[in-house]
């Protein structure tokens, strides 16, 4: 599992890949703290090489959410594929955030 | 870790200590018994996204913090789906009874946790719990159609 952050026009977008499963999850909490401070940033997830999520960092994803959404930042995400989808459909994830 | 495997009677089992980075074999488990049992990429995620909620699970509340324990996974495979058994020795623990969680909520109500069980119990046919001869028994069973 591998991340990768950059600032773009303003956003702050982390690139992740790989499989974010429950192992992957600590480190990654880690690497996502940047992105909770996001005053006068809106975010974009970049899921296009994301293999896999479970629970673990489906948290990740809804605790960031809360905090950008406290701060009046928007939480986008991008390019996930059908897998991932699924478990966004079923655990009502889909509503919750803006996919571009 | 410790894996055996039988092919033949297609019947897998693996031993994990109680130990989250464990994980990824975890996943190179369930992935054999898929591709053997035919499963396609995405039925083969629901299995992996099951078995490591329901496994990790029992790594993180069965035994008091600190001290080490063991989580057994056994799969069978034949002509009605598959079958996976998970069991650990320690406290007695129905994961089964934990409440629903509301999908429905926005982002402000939903809580952090409580997901786990959910999606074994979406991803799953059926979900069983028992305590037997000191052991968590937690039975995950997936009809498919062959």
């Amino acid at each position: 599992m591998k991340t990768t952050f950059e600032e773009k026009d303003g956003k702050y977008v982390m690139h992740f890949e790989g499989r974010l499963d429950t192992a992957a999850s600590v480190q990654t909490e880690q690497e996502m703290k940047v992105l909770h401070n996001c005053e006068g940033h809106d975010i974009i997830l970049d899921c296009a090489q994301l293999e896999y999520i479970s629970s673990s960092g489906l948290r990740l994803f809804l605790a960031l959410l809360k905090v950008a959404k406290a701060k009046g930042s928007k939480v986008s995400i991008s390019g996930m594929n059908d897998n991932l989808r699924q478990v966004f459909a079923m655990t009502g994830f889909t509503h919750l955030f803006e996919f571009l | 870790m410790s894996q055996a495997n039988n092919k033949n009677t297609g019947q897998w089992a693996l031993t994990l200590s109680n130990n989250v980075q464990e994980i990824p074999q975890l996943n190179a488990f369930v992935d054999e018994v898929c591709e053997f049992h035919g499963l396609d990429p995405m039925a083969t995620m629901e299995m992996n996204l099951a078995l490591e909620e329901a496994v990790v699970n029992v790594m993180t509340y069965a035994y008091p913090e600190g001290t080490k324990g063991y989580v057994d996974i056994s799969a069978q495979s034949d002509n009605s789906g598959l079958k996976f058994v998970i069991s650990d020795s320690g406290k007695p623990f129905d994961p089964t009874t934990k409440e629903e969680v509301d999908t429905t909520l926005p982002a402000e109500q939903r809580e952090i946790g409580g997901l786990g069980i959910f999606l074994v119990r979406k991803m799953m046919d059926s979900v069983k719990y028992e305590y037997k001869d000191g052991h968590n028994i937690l039975t995950l069973k997936k009809k498919t159609n062959q």
